[in-house]
C-alpha cells in the first residue's frame, strides 16, 4: 500500500429534509482496494457523487494527489483521473460499444470521427482486460452483464488513478465476477486507488484491503479487512438499531391454504417457465442477482407487462390477468422497487394516493366523497404510523419510508390479500427500515400473503419463511428458511442454466 | 456479426421505402396516362426540393427526441424577408439570399436556446416560434405577396440553380444539389460529433450528460441545423414558385416531418438516417403530385398526408413493441 | 421572504396566488387600454372582446383537460373550423335544421377527440404527431366537404336562433353559458373520478396504471371532452363572426394554449386550474382587442401570444426546477 492519493475530510451535505452526509471522512491509498459499506441509504453513493462533482458539498475538503480540488462535473473528475462505474448503466443504446466507450472524447480525422481507430483501441482495451465483446456491436443488443463490463472498460480507459466501483457485481454471473476480480487485482498492481462499494460480505473479504463503514450519513469506522470478521462489519453497519429477530423457522402452518399458484409463467427472456406457490400468511422471499428476472416475474404476474403463457390461480381459481386492473380485481397489490416512478403520484396528497386503487368505494353519485376519503386515509395513516402533519400533505414532502407506507396504505385500502413487495426498503433510512419489517410481519400474521423481492441477503434471511432463487429468468432453487444459508442462495443465484 | 445485423436492419428500412416510391410511381403511371410525361417529373422535382431540405433539417431535432414545428411558417417568413429586400430596396439577389440564410439560422438558434437551455417542451417552443415567424413574415412584407426576380428580370440567375433551361428543355438541376446536401448531412449525422451527440441526446440524454458532453450546445446545434435548412428550403421555394404569400406555410412542416419519419427517423428520438429521410420525402411528393391525376382534388392530399404520417409512426411503434419481446 | 409569507396566507392560498396576480394583470391591462385608447371603456369594445373570449375560452377549457393528462392538442383551431364548416354546410346547403346542425358540430368535434384520444392513449402515438396529423386532416376534410367554399351562418332575424346563445339584444348571454360550462369543467376536474384520474395520470401515468386503473380509457376521455368543447367553440365562433373559411384556424391553437398555461396549468401534466384558464382567456381576448384598438394588425398578436406562452411555460419550468 502506497501513500494516500485521495482524501475526503469532514464532508457535509444536506438535502431538503435529509442530512445525507454528516461530516464524513474517507481516504484511498495507491495500490489498495478500499471497501465502502453500509446499508441502503447510509450515504455511500451520495459521498461518491460529491467526490465526482455530481453533487456539490456544503462543507469539507477533498485532497487529491496532494492538492485540494473541487470537481464541478463528471467530466472534470474524469480528466483529473477520478472515475466512477455507476450502478445504473449509463450507455447510449443506439450507439456501438466502441462509440460508447469513447463518447465525449472521440478520435478525430479531419472533421469526422475515426470510428475505425475507436474500434481498434476498444479491441486492445478488451484484450488487456480479457473481455470477450465485439466493439462494433450495438450496445442495446448486449446482456446487462456485458454492458456492465463495457462500463468498467470505459472507466479504466480514462487513464484513471482512482476508480470507484458502485456495486459492480450486482448484475454479473459468477464467472464474470471472477474476471472482474482479476481486473481489479491488476489495477491494484498498477498502483491505482480503488473504492469498492458492495453489499456482499464474501466479496469484501476476498477483494478488499480496508473497509470503511457508514451508517445514517455518518462515518462509523475503518477496519483492516484481514484483521476483522464479518460480524465486526455487520455490527458496525447495524449499530444501535435493533432489527426484527431473524427467522429461524417458518411461521406458516404446513397445512395453510395456497392463495397464489403460478404455473409455467413465460414472459420474454427474463421470465422462463417460472412456477411457485404462495401460502396464506407467508412471506416468500425472491432472491437472485440484479437482472435475474425477479421484478419481471412480479410484473408479469401483476399484468403490468404482457405474458406469453402460464396460469395463475388465486385461491384455487384460475384467473385471467391481462392488465393491472385484472390483478387488482383478483386481490393482488404490487409495491414497486421504484416508488417515485411506479408507486406514488408525488404531486397528489396522501389521501388521494391512498384511494387511488379503490376510488369507486368513495363516490357519492358522480362526486368524490372527500370527507370519507380523508377519514379512511387518516385511519390507515394512523395504523401504519405514517409521520405526516395531515393526510392533505403532498406525498412529495414525505421521506422515503413514509412514502412506502402510503403505497402500503393504498393496497390495504383496496383490501388486497396478496402483496408483492419489490425491494421494499430501497432508499429508506435504517430506522424506517425496521418499521417496514415489523409492518410486513404484522400483515403476514394477520393473514396477508407477501412476496418479497430483495437483493439484500440480510433482508431475505431476516424476513422470509421460504425463499425462491432465480437466475437468468429461471427459477433455480427453492429453500425453506430452516435450511437456508447465504452460500446456498448464492450457489443457486449464480447457477449456470445454459 | 451483431453489427452486420443492425446495419442490415437500417438499410432494409431504406430499401423498403425506396420500393414504396417505385411502387407508387408504377401505380400512378398505370392509373393515369397524363402522368407519364416529362413535365410530371419536373413538377415532382419542384415540390420535392423545399420539402427535402426541410426534412433533412428537421431530422436532427427529431433524432434528439424533439421536433421543430416552426420550419413551415419559417420558410415563408425568410423568403418574404429576403424577397422584400430585393423588390423594395433593390438588393442584389445574392445578398438577399444571405439575409434569408442568416434569418433562418437565427430562428434555429432561438429554438435551440428555448429547448436546450431553457428546457421548454420542443413542440410548444417551436409552436410559438411558428406563430412568431408567421407574424414577422407578414410584418416584414407589409402583408403583401412577394416575388423573387422571375425569368428575364435582373437577378433571376438563382432560379437556374434549380431548373436549368437548355434550349427550351428544362433540366431539374436542383435534384443534384439536394442529393449532395443529403449525402453531406448523412455523413454529418454518422461521422461527426454533431451527429453522434444528436443521436446520444435522443437515445439517452442522462448518459450523454454523465459522459461530459455539452448537451445544451449540441441541442442548440440540432435546432440550428433545422433552421439553416429551413432557410435553404426557403430559397428553393422562392426559386421554384413565382409568388410567396404571407400567412401561408403552415402544414409544410407536416410534409417534411412525415417524410423524415417514413424514411426511418424515430418519432421518439435516437435513430434515423438522412438518406432514408431523402427517400421518404419522395413518398409524400409523389402522393402530392400523383393524387390529382387520379381525380382526387388537392385537399385530399392533406388528409392522405395526415394518415400517412400516423401510419408510419404506428409502424415504428409496432416494430419497437415486437423488438422488446 | 415577505412574498413567501403572502403566498402562505390561508385566504390567498385558497384563492391561488397565481390567479390573484392574473386578475390584477387583467384589470391593469383594461385600465391602461382605457386611458390610452379613446372610447375603449364603451360597451362595443367589451362586447367585441367577449365575442373573442367565448370561442377561445371553450378551446382553452378543452385543451386544459388534455394538458392535465400531460398531453397536448394543437389541432383544436383547425378542428373548430372543421366543425363550423361541416355543420354550417349541412345547414345552408342541405337544409338540415338548425338544432341538428348544432349537434353535428358537437359530434364532429367529438369524433376528432376520439380519433386523437384513441391514437394517443391506446396506440401510444406521440401527441404532437397526432395533433399535426389531425390538424391537416381537419383542414382537408373541411375543404373536401364544403368544396372549398366558405360558409355563412344565418343572422338571428333569418332563423339563426342559435345566436341567442351568444347574446339577446344587448345582454351577453354567452358569458353566462361560458361561466356555467367552466364551473362544470372545474367540478368535473376536481370532484369526480374522471378528473382525479386525469390529473393523476398526467402526473405519473405508470403509478396510476399499476394501481389497477384503466388509464387508457381516462386519457382518451380527456381528448373526447376537449373535442366536444371544440364543437361548442365552433358554435360560438360562427355566432360571433358568421363566416368561416376552410384552410384556417391555426392561430387559435396558440392563443388557447396561452390562456391555459398562463392560468397555471403545467405543461408537464398533473396540475390544472380551470379558474386560471378562464382568467387567462380574458387576458388574451382583451389583448387582441387592445392590439386592434391601438391600430396594430393581427400579426402582432401572433408574436405577442407566442412570447407570452414561452414566458408562462418557462415560469412553470423554473418553478418545477426549484422544487426538485
Amino acid at each position: 500500500m502506497g501513500e494516500v492519493i485521495l482524501e475526503m475530510k469532514d464532508i457535509d451535505k444536506t438535502f431538503p429534509g435529509v442530512h445525507a452526509l454528516d461530516h464524513v471522512s474517507f481516504d484511498v491509498r495507491r495500490g489498495e482496494v478500499h471497501a465502502l459499506m453500509g446499508e441502503n441509504g447510509a450515504g455511500k453513493s451520495t459521498l461518491m457523487k460529491v467526490l465526482t462533482g455530481i453533487y456539490t458539498k456544503d462543507s469539507g475538503t477533498i485532497t487529491y494527489e496532494g492538492k485540494e480540488v473541487e470537481f464541478h462535473n463528471a467530466r472534470e473528475a474524469q480528466a483529473a483521473g477520478v472515475v466512477i462505474v455507476h450502478q445504473e448503466l449509463n450507455m447510449v443504446g443506439h450507439l456501438t460499444v466502441a462509440q460508447n466507450i469513447f463518447i465525449g472524447r472521440e478520435f478525430k480525422k479531419g472533421f469526422s470521427i475515426d470510428d475505425k481507430k475507436m474500434v481498434e483501441e476498444s479491441k486492445k482495451l478488451f484484450q488487456k482486460l480479457n473481455i470477450d465483446i465485439d466493439p462494433s456491436a450495438t450496445m442495446s443488443d448486449l446482456t446487462v452483464g456485458k454492458q456492465q463490463m463495457c462500463e468498467i472498460a470505459k472507466a479504466i480507459s480514462h487513464d484513471a488513478k482512482v476508480i470507484v466501483f458502485d456495486e459492480p457485481t450486482a448484475a454479473l454471473t459468477e464467472a464474470e465476477i471472477q474476471d472482474l476480480f482479476k481486473i481489479i487485482r491488476d489495477l491494484r498492481e498498477q498502483q491505482l486507488g480503488i473504492v469498492y462499494i458492495s453489499h456482499r460480505m464474501d466479496e469484501i473479504k476476498v477483494i478488499t484491503d480496508r473497509v470503511t463503514v457508514m451508517r445514517d450519513g455518518t462515518y462509523v469506522g475503518t477496519l483492516i479487512t484481514k484483521d476483522c470478521t464479518k460480524d465486526d462489519i455487520v455490527n458496525m453497519m447495524v449499530g444501535r438499531v435493533i432489527y426484527e429477530e431473524p427467522k429461524t423457522k417458518s411461521m406458516v402452518a404446513p397445512d395453510a391454504p395456497v392463495v397464489l399458484k403460478v404455473e409455467h409463467l413465460n414472459a420474454g427472456k427474463m421470465v422462463q417457465d417460472v412456477s411457485f406457490e404462495l401460502k396464506k400468511g407467508e412471506i416468500l422471499g425472491f432472491s437472485g442477482l440484479m437482472g435475474a428476472g425477479r421484478t419481471e416475474t412480479a410484473r408479469a404476474i401483476f399484468g403490468a407487462d404482457p405474458k406469453e403463457s402460464g396460469e395463475i390461480y388465486v385461491n384455487g381459481q384460475l384467473v385471467d390477468i391481462h392488465s393491472p386492473q385484472d390483478a387488482v380485481k383478483a386481490g393482488i397489490g404490487y409495491l414497486s422497487e421504484d416508488r417515485k416512478r411506479f408507486g406514488i403520484v408525488v404531486q397528489k396528497t396522501i389521501a388521494e394516493n391512498t384511494t387511488m386503487a379503490n376510488l369507486p368505494e368513495f363516490m357519492k353519485g358522480i362526486f368524490i366523497n372527500k370527507r370519507k376519503e380523508r377519514k379512511k386515509a387518516q385511519e390507515l395513516a394512523d395504523s401504519l404510523a405514517t409521520k405526516t402533519p395531515s393526510v392533505d400533505e403532498l406525498v412529495v414532502n414525505l421521506s422515503g419510508g413514509n412514502q412506502q407506507k402510503v403505497v402500503i396504505a393504498k393496497w390495504l385500502c383496496k383490501n388486497c390479500d396478496i402483496l408483492i413487495f419489490d425491494e421494499p426498503t430501497r432508499g429508506i433510512d435504517v430506522g424506517a427500515k425496521n418499521e417496514i419489517y415489523k409492518l410486513m410481519n404484522k400483515l403476514a400474521s394477520e393473514g396477508k400473503s407477501i412476496i418479497m423481492i430483495s437483493s439484500e441477503m440480510t433482508e431475505i434471511l431476516r424476513m422470509s419463511d421460504r425463499i425462491v432463487v432465480m437466475c437468468e429468468g429461471r427459477k433455480t432453487g427453492e429453500l425453506m428458511i430452516e435450511e437456508t444459508t447465504q452460500e446456498k442462495i448464492m450457489s443457486f443465484a449464480t447457477r449456470d442454466v445454459g | 456479426m451483431e453489427k452486420k445485423k443492425t446495419a442490415a436492419k437500417k438499410s432494409k428500412q431504406e430499401l423498403i421505402v425506396f420500393l414504396v416510391v417505385v411502387a407508387l410511381l408504377i401505380f400512378f403511371c398505370a392509373a393515369s396516362p397524363s402522368f407519364r410525361q416529362y413535365t410530371t417529373i419536373l413538377t415532382i422535382m419542384d415540390y420535392s426540393y423545399y420539402i427535402v431540405l426541410m426534412a433533412i433539417g428537421v431530422s436532427f431535432p427529431l433524432i434528439t427526441g424533439g421536433v421543430d414545428l416552426s420550419i413551415g411558417t419559417g420558410l415563408v417568413c425568410y423568403s418574404l424577408a429576403g424577397g422584400y429586400l430585393i423588390m423594395h430596396h433593390g438588393w442584389p439577389t445574392g445578398a438577399a439570399m444571405l439575409v434569408t440564410i442568416l434569418f433562418g439560422t437565427a430562428i434555429g438558434v432561438l429554438n435551440g436556446v428555448l429547448i436546450g437551455v431553457m428546457d421548454l417542451p420542443p413542440f410548444l417552443a417551436t409552436l410559438c416560434t411558428c406563430m412568431i415567424t408567421r407574424g414577422l413574415g407578414s410584418i416584414c412584407s407589409k402583408n403583401t405577396g412577394i416575388s423573387w426576380p422571375t425569368a428575364g428580370q435582373p437577378g433571376c440567375w438563382f432560379r437556374s440553380i434549380f431548373k436549368l433551361d437548355v434550349g427550351g428543355t428544362k433540366i431539374p438541376l436542383g435534384f443534384i444539389w439536394v442529393l449532395l446536401l443529403a449525402i453531406l448531412m448523412h455523413y454529418v449525422l454518422r461521422h461527426t460529433k454533431v451527429g453522434r451527440y444528436t443521436i446520444s441526446i435522443g437515445s439517452n440524454k442522462e448518459a450523454a450528460i454523465l459522459s461530459g458532453i455539452n448537451v445544451k450546445f449540441y441541442h442548440i446545434m440540432a435546432y440550428t441545423v433545422s433552421g439553416l435548412f429551413a432557410a435553404l428550403a426557403s430559397i428553393a421555394y422562392s426559386a421554384v414558385f413565382k409568388t410567396v404569400l404571407p400567412g401561408t406555410g403552415a402544414g409544410f412542416e407536416l410534409e417534411a416531418i412525415g417524410g423524415a419519419i417514413i424514411g426511418g427517423v424515430s418519432a421518439t428520438g435516437g435513430a434515423g438516417s438522412i438518406i432514408g429521410t431523402f427517400i421518404g420525402v419522395f413518398v409524400i411528393c409523389l402522393l402530392k403530385t400523383g393524387l390529382p391525376f387520379i381525380g382526387l382534388q388537392a385537399n385530399w392530399q392533406q388528409i392522405v398526408t395526415g394518415f400517412v404520417l400516423i401510419g408510419s409512426v404506428m409502424v415504428d411503434i409496432i416494430k419497437k413493441r415486437k423488438e422488446k419481446r | 421572504m415577505t412574498l413567501k409569507k403572502i403566498k402562505e396566507n390561508p385566504v390567498i392560498k385558497k384563492l391561488g396566488f397565481n390567479r390573484i396576480v392574473l386578475t390584477g394583470v387583467l384589470i391593469l391591462m383594461y385600465v391602461v387600454l382605457c386611458c390610452s385608447v379613446d372610447n375603449f371603456a364603451g360597451m362595443p369594445r367589451i362586447m367585441s372582446a367577449l365575442n373573442y373570449a367565448y370561442f377561445l375560452g371553450f378551446l382553452s377549457l378543452g385543451v386544459t383537460f388534455v394538458i392535465a393528462t400531460g398531453g397536448i392538442d394543437f389541432s383544436i383551431g383547425p378542428v373548430m373550423f372543421c366543425c363550423a364548416l361541416i355543420s354550417g354546410y349541412c345547414l345552408t346547403s342541405h337544409g338540415i335544421p338548425m338544432g341538428v346542425s348544432l349537434i353535428i358540430s358537437l359530434l364532429v368535434g367529438m369524433l376528432f377527440g376520439m380519433f386523437n384520444g384513441y391514437l394517443v392513449a391506446y396506440q401510444k402515438v406521440p401527441p404532437f404527431i397526432v395533433s399535426m396529423a389531425s390538424m391537416n386532416i381537419a383542414k382537408g376534410v373541411a375543404s373536401v366537404f364544403t368544396k372549398t367554399q366558405s360558409v355563412s351562418w344565418p343572422q338571428a332575424a333569418k332563423g339563426g336562433w342559435f345566436r341567442y346563445l351568444v347574446k339577446v339584444d344587448k345582454v351577453p348571454v354567452g358569458i353566462f353559458v361560458f361561466l356555467a360550462i367552466a364551473i362544470i369543467c372545474s367540478v368535473l376536474l376536481n370532484h369526480t373520478k374522471a378528473g382525479r384520474y386525469m390529473l393523476s395520470l398526467g402526473s405519473n401515468r405508470e403509478a396510476v396504471r399499476l394501481s389497477g386503473v384503466d388509464v387508457k380509457k381516462w386519457e382518451m376521455l380527456a381528448y373526447v371532452i376537449c373535442g366536444v368543447l371544440v364543437g361548442i367553440a365552433a358554435i360560438y365562433y360562427v355566432g360571433a363572426y358568421t363566416t368561416v373559411q376552410p384552410g384556417y384556424g391555426d392561430q387559435y391553437n396558440n392563443e388557447a394554449i396561452a390562456g391555459c398555461v398562463m392560468g397555471g396549468t403545467s405543461m408537464a401534466g398533473g396540475l390544472a386550474s380551470i379558474g386560471g384558464t378562464v382568467i387567462g382567456v380574458f387576458i388574451i381576448a382583451l389583448l387582441q382587442e387592445g392590439i386592434l384598438a391601438l391600430g396594430f394588425t393581427k400579426d402582432y398578436q401572433l408574436i405577442i401570444t407566442g412570447i407570452i406562452v414561452i414566458a408562462a411555460v418557462y415560469a412553470d419550468v423554473m418553478a418545477r426546477r426549484r422544487k426538485n
